[in-house]
């Protein structure tokens, strides 16, 4: 019986075996593909794939909001302006910037006047006027469309009211859509009026929400408009397939009246699972592909994947916010406290191999606003960390209340989670509860602000710290989950949304920024960077702070394949 | 000579000679000590393991196996030798309180069910097939909202739904066997609808009965790790088998071992299950009876 | 048996309302709505969310707006994939999904109930060790690492398949087997038990005493009767693999319904929640209707009234 056991338990000993050979080992060298060098022309097909993560939930310019929508959503429409790798902007749709100077602003910055590019067609070969912006626009405010991204477009004189008017008769509703500010006076200019000025606005207008829609389409087609062929666009690629939760083919856009793109085409995977994308990466099934978090020490140390990776900071910073209505989390001297306790440093480039960058401050590092020298005095320091505490009345920590944190179940929060957990142990001997939920009830709790103190994250919607300071932290903002309340900073931000110099503006934006610093409503922990590979045949690839899913996808019109 | 030795014999119940015989299987013996050698294990992991289960360091993340970490390191540096020792308690508690549960509920039902039959069949097992595609996770999610999460909250949510399969192998089992011969025998010896079912219908209907009840052991701990993750598990950095293999699946690219080791705990508790299992069905069988 | 199948098909809209009435009811109970974000959307934009949805409605007359339109096959809209109503989602994924889980339902049928039946006529011979032992392994190896382990050895190594995706019989090999793995490993237990326990019943016995030929006696008695718990797990095990896995579909991208009902759940799409589990509810009641039927055709002595 005992011999049984022990084949038994050898037997098993070799499965481990099998387990643990599957290491990265050896990747096999790219000579797998001999087919294609029979091939007479010299010409590589120019072909990119790369992975969406997953179906998005609708390709409709006005009703898209995230990341995965955003990425197919560029190759096929352009708007006004697009950003450019720096992420200042560029006309695209638009003849030119509108400044007071060329008289595309008006003195008081409520009336923008946009003279549009007359070369730009639709993907069908009619031209694109000003009708299809005006027709856009109104049709994203509408309150029976219920577009997610309306509310960024409230300054438009009648926006909110009209958005707000789904309670009403149709007749009241054309009413109110007929009222909005947003006209095309003709077929080249379009005429958008604001309540109040608004500096930021031409990047809002940037945004994809407002990319021009073709009425007739949308009128003959309903739902079924963002089906290929129906799909049309003004941008460079033309949407000719979509297998629903498998892949979208994209080709260049015969009509497209700019450059035209190198790639003759784009394949948008739907892979969901990260380990799936970077086996289907290592079989040459895609060119791009992100890494799974906790393998970028491997990657790195990989002779042939280390020369692959791509690696650029994000507009994204990760924090844990307070609710600072509920003790002990009033107290500003315990969360400066906790603030000092964070060794974000070694968080980075230790558990983390170094990917991102810690953070002290909350505007990340690549926008206006960023500012490398705040939050220092808050940064990792134990002694300090030690005496802020006894400031605070917990010299002695057993008299602390039972801190508890929240965070949304996902492998990176849980990592964060218990980093901070093993942090206070270890720096101050507190015992932090970790409380992980299901990402809805999560959200759900936060935005009721039923959280003591919680995992916290912030994407750029467009680059400029009017989207990062006053919708978080002002008293009565929507995403102001902390509770925090300073008059003084809600007069200053209500004063730099509306500041027409720009130089003053950033200046009082860097003032509030210090204010809420000063304050610790939160813990800045790092900013996020993307670590993806990109095979070595790919040349071109331009990134961005403000990628959507796929690294690059704001200028794929630039990338090209090479052998 | 049959009754010669019947009367010689001592006499024992059903379920105390099952005992008996169960002591005399040797591959059942050694399931039994693997599964007394893990939770023992467990309980003494601080005299086992020189570390600390949630102690990070973060100069050794995700460190392969070496002398210093027999079996390695995970991503926040945290000896995976102990976690998995550690792990055990969560994990064997799950294993054996759901298929509690599981027989608790589902041997009864499916055994009722199947005894009255008719009309009362019809019913239950319709209920049956409702709690089959009842959506657990919700409820589970509302009841984490009212209650808060707890170790006895995973029991209970997955013991809930899990008994439904072998509440049906019971009465598949019991409808074939009550029209037998040596049933009807003992009907018409006037035994009892209760004695046939616990003295003949049962013990002849135990095989797959173990089978399922040891397959829900692994279905239990990975239960455990995905009910974990919407908060109703053991909260970090308590570690538990299955919670390590979803924490580690992130890393199967650069750091294997953080799945296989759990994997393997989790195959050799169940191999000492089934070990347990056969030998407790061999010995419930009234015919092996010497 | 014509009477009790219609009476069965019957109870079917029974069980359906029920597990209709739980999954709205929870649904809605469970913190957390669809219009739940990290960023917060403007209150003003969730009240026309509602109100699109309808979701700003009384509960009941929402759950009688549902049940009436599913009646008549539509099945609600899906705020996940905002512009193909529900029915037409599972509609395109079934086909997909079912030819999966019934290649995977073969293969554990054609793996595990010879091997359970091998181990069980050689009981505790080596035979039966390698089937104990290649069911544990398939058994306490979770289904996603089986599947990224395979990928990583045929596809990463070898270069032998694609990673996932559907369209040819290559792209089905890996999903089907890591789909299978664990039913074949359950069926050839439950066979070898089932047949362990028939096998030593006095009636074989008998028969083999009255001299009849062993193969007659493993197909007519043994095999007949321990069929019944293989019956009892295959029902509702084929109702789960037709109706699809969420992590095997996941990891191999395919494009099918499995990844819908925890999809649904977790982005709280109620479209989505409800179409999945009536679709899988009836599937299993289904399929244990057919499974109490063979009952009777295996075994004469069985009766339902």
């Amino acid at each position: 019986m005992n011999r049984r056991l022990v084949y038994t338990l050898a037997i098993l000993s070799l499965l481990l075996l099998v387990f643990t050979s599957c290491k990265p080992a050896a990747t096999p060298t790219p000579t797998v593909t001999p087919t294609a060098t029979p091939t007479p022309t010299p010409t590589v097909p120019q072909v990119l794939r790369a992975n969406l993560a997953g179906e998005p939930a609708t390709i409709d310019p006005n009703r898209a909001s995230w990341a995965g929508e955003r990425t197919p959503i560029m190759q096929v429409f352009e708007g006004l302006f697009g950003f450019n790798q720096d992420l200042s902007l560029r006309p695209i749709g638009a003849a030119e910037i509108p400044t007071v100077a060329n008289g595309g602003i008006s003195a008081d910055g409520k009336v923008y006047t946009f003279k549009l590019n007359p070369k730009v067609t639709w993907s069908d070969g009619k031209k694109v006027t000003a009708k299809d912006y005006e027709y856009s626009i109104k049709r994203m405010l509408s309150p029976d469309l219920a577009a997610e991204y309306a509310s960024f477009y409230f300054d438009i004189v009648g926006a909110e009211a009209y958005n707000g008017a789904a309670d009403k008769d149709a007749a009241t509703k054309a009413q109110l859509r007929d009222a909005l500010g947003v006209k095309a006076v003709d077929d080249l200019t379009l005429r958008v009026t604001l309540a109040q000025a608004r500096p930021t606005f031409l990047s809002i207008i940037a945004l994809w929400p407002s990319y021009p829609v073709r009425e007739d389409i949308i009128t003959k087609y309903g739902d079924k408009w963002t089906e290929p062929p129906n799909y049309i666009g003004n941008g460079p690629f033309l949407l000719t397939e979509w297998v629903h939760q498998d892949h979208m083919t994209f080709k260049v856009n015969p009509n497209y009246w700019g450059t035209k793109p190198k790639l003759t085409e784009i394949q948008l995977k739907m892979v969901t699972d990260v380990n799936a994308e970077l086996a289907g990466y290592k079989n040459n099934e895609l060119e791009i592909s992100r890494v799974p978090t906790g393998t970028e020490k491997a990657t790195l140390a990989d002779p042939v994947l280390s020369k692959e990776i791509v690696r650029y900071n994000e507009l994204v910073t990760f924090a844990f916010q307070f609710n600072v209505a509920k003790p002990p989390f009033d107290n500003l001297k315990l969360r400066q406290a906790l603030a000092c306790a964070v060794d974000r440093v070694s968080f980075v480039d230790k558990v983390r191999a170094g990917v991102g960058t810690p953070a002290l401050s909350w505007v990340p590092p690549g926008m206006p606003g960023h500012d490398p020298n705040l939050g220092k005095e808050y940064g990792f320091n134990v002694t300090k960390a030690k005496q802020l505490l006894g400031e605070a009345g917990y010299a002695d920590v057993s008299k602390l209340p039972e801190l508890k944190f929240q965070y949304a179940d996902t492998a990176g929060n849980r990592l964060m989670a218990q980093f901070l957990q093993g942090q206070l142990k270890d720096n101050l001997g507190i015992n932090l509860t970790l409380e992980p939920m299901e990402p809805k009830a999560f959200s759900q709790a936060v935005n009721a602000e039923q959280h003591t103190w919680a995992w916290f994250g912030w994407g750029a919607d467009y680059p400029d710290p009017d989207n990062w300071l006053p919708e978080l932290f002002g008293t009565d903002a929507g995403n102001n989950h902390t509770n925090y309340s300073n008059p003084a900073f809600d007069a200053l931000a209500r004063q730099a949304k509306s500041e027409l110099d720009n130089t003053k503006r950033l200046q009082m934006w860097a003032d509030a920024q210090e204010m809420v610093m000063a304050d610790a409503p939160i813990v800045t922990m790092f900013y996020r960077e993307r670590f993806v590979l990109v095979k070595p045949t790919v040349k071109g690839l331009k990134t961005t702070g403000m990628d959507g899913q796929v690294s690059g996808d704001m200028f794929f019109t630039d990338v090209y394949l090479v052998k | 000579m049959a009754v010669a030795v019947e009367v010689a014999r001592p006499h024992h119940t059903l379920w105390g000679d099952a005992f008996i015989r169960l002591r005399r299987n040797r591959l059942a013996v050694a399931g039994t000590v693997i599964i007394l050698v893990i939770a023992l294990g467990a309980l003494l992991v601080p005299f086992i393991s020189p570390y600390d289960f949630a102690k990070q360091n973060y100069d050794a993340i995700s460190l392969g196996p070496s002398w210093a970490h027999p079996l390695g390191t995970d991503e926040l540096g945290r000896d995976v030798f102990a976690r998995l020792l550690y792990g055990a308690r969560t994990s064997l508690a799950v294993g054996i309180f759901t298929q509690a549960i599981v027989l608790v509920i589902g041997l009864p039902i499916g055994a009722f069910s199947a005894s009255v039959g008719g009309r009362v069949d019809n019913l239950v097992m319709r209920f049956v097939d409702v709690m089959y595609a009842f959506p657990d996770i919700l409820l589970i999610i509302l009841l984490r909202a009212i209650f808060g999460g707890s170790i006895f909250m995973i029991f209970l949510a997955i013991g809930l739904v899990a008994w439904v399969d072998v509440s049906r192998l019971v009465r598949g089992q019991i409808l074939s066997l009550k029209q037998r011969d040596f049933v009807t025998a003992a009907r018409a010896m006037g035994a009892t609808g209760r004695y046939v079912t616990l003295r003949h219908l049962l013990p002849n209907s135990m095989g797959p009965i173990i089978v399922a009840v040891t397959f829900g052991v692994p279905r239990a701990i990975f239960a455990e790790a995905a009910l974990s993750y919407i908060g109703i598990g053991v909260k970090p950095p308590t570690p538990s088998w299955g919670t390590m293999i979803s924490d580690g699946y992130n890393q199967i690219f650069a750091a294997p071992h953080l799945v296989a080791f759990p994997a393997l705990a989790i195959g050799i508790l169940m191999l000492a299950f089934t070990f347990l299992g056969d030998g407790l069905r061999d010995a419930l069988d009234p015919r092996l009876r010497r | 048996m014509l009477k009790f199948t219609v009476r069965r098909v019957l109870w079917l809209l029974l069980v359906l309302f029920a597990v209709a009435f739980i999954t709205f009811s929870l649904m809605h109970l469970v913190p957390g709505g669809p219009w739940d974000r990290e960023k917060e959307l403007a209150p003003q934009i969730v009240e026309n969310l509602n109100r699109k949805y309808g979701l700003d409605k009384p509960f009941f007359l929402q759950f009688g707006h549902y049940l009436w339109s599913a009646a008549r096959g539509d099945l609600g809209v899906s705020y996940s994939y905002q512009d193909r109503g529900v029915t037409q989602i599972l509609l395109e994924g079934l086909p997909k999904t079912a030819t999966l889980g019934l290649a995977a339902f073969l293969l554990a049928i054609f793996i595990g109930i010879p091997l359970g039946m091998a181990a069980a006529l050689r009981q505790n011979t080596p035979v039966d060790y390698v089937s104990v032992f290649f069911s544990m392994v398939f058994a306490s190896i979770p289904g996603f690492v089986l599947g990224i382990l395979l990928m990583i050895l045929l596809s990463v190594v070898l270069h032998l398949l694609p990673t996932g995706g559907w369209g040819s019989i290559k792209q089905v090999i890996m999903p089907a087997f890591a789909l299978a793995a664990l039913p074949a490993a359950y069926m050839a237990r439950i066979t070898r038990a089932g047949m362990l326990d028939v096998m030593r019943q006095d009636y074989i016995r008998t028969a083999r005493s009255k001299g009849l030929a062993e193969r007659i006696v493993l197909v007519r008695h043994i095999l007949r009767n321990a069929l019944i718990p293989v019956m009892t797990v295959a029902g509702p095990q084929l109702a789960y693999l037709i109706t699809g896995s969420f992590i095997i579909e996941s990891i191999f991208s395919i494009p099918g319904i499995g990844r819908l009902f925890v999809q649904g759940v977790f982005a709280r799409d109620y479209g989505l929640i409800m179409g999945t589990i009536l679709f899988y509810a009836a599937a299993v009641a289904v399929f244990n209707l057919v499974v109490d039927i063979l009952y009777a055709v295996v075994d004469p002595r069985i009766r339902y009234d």
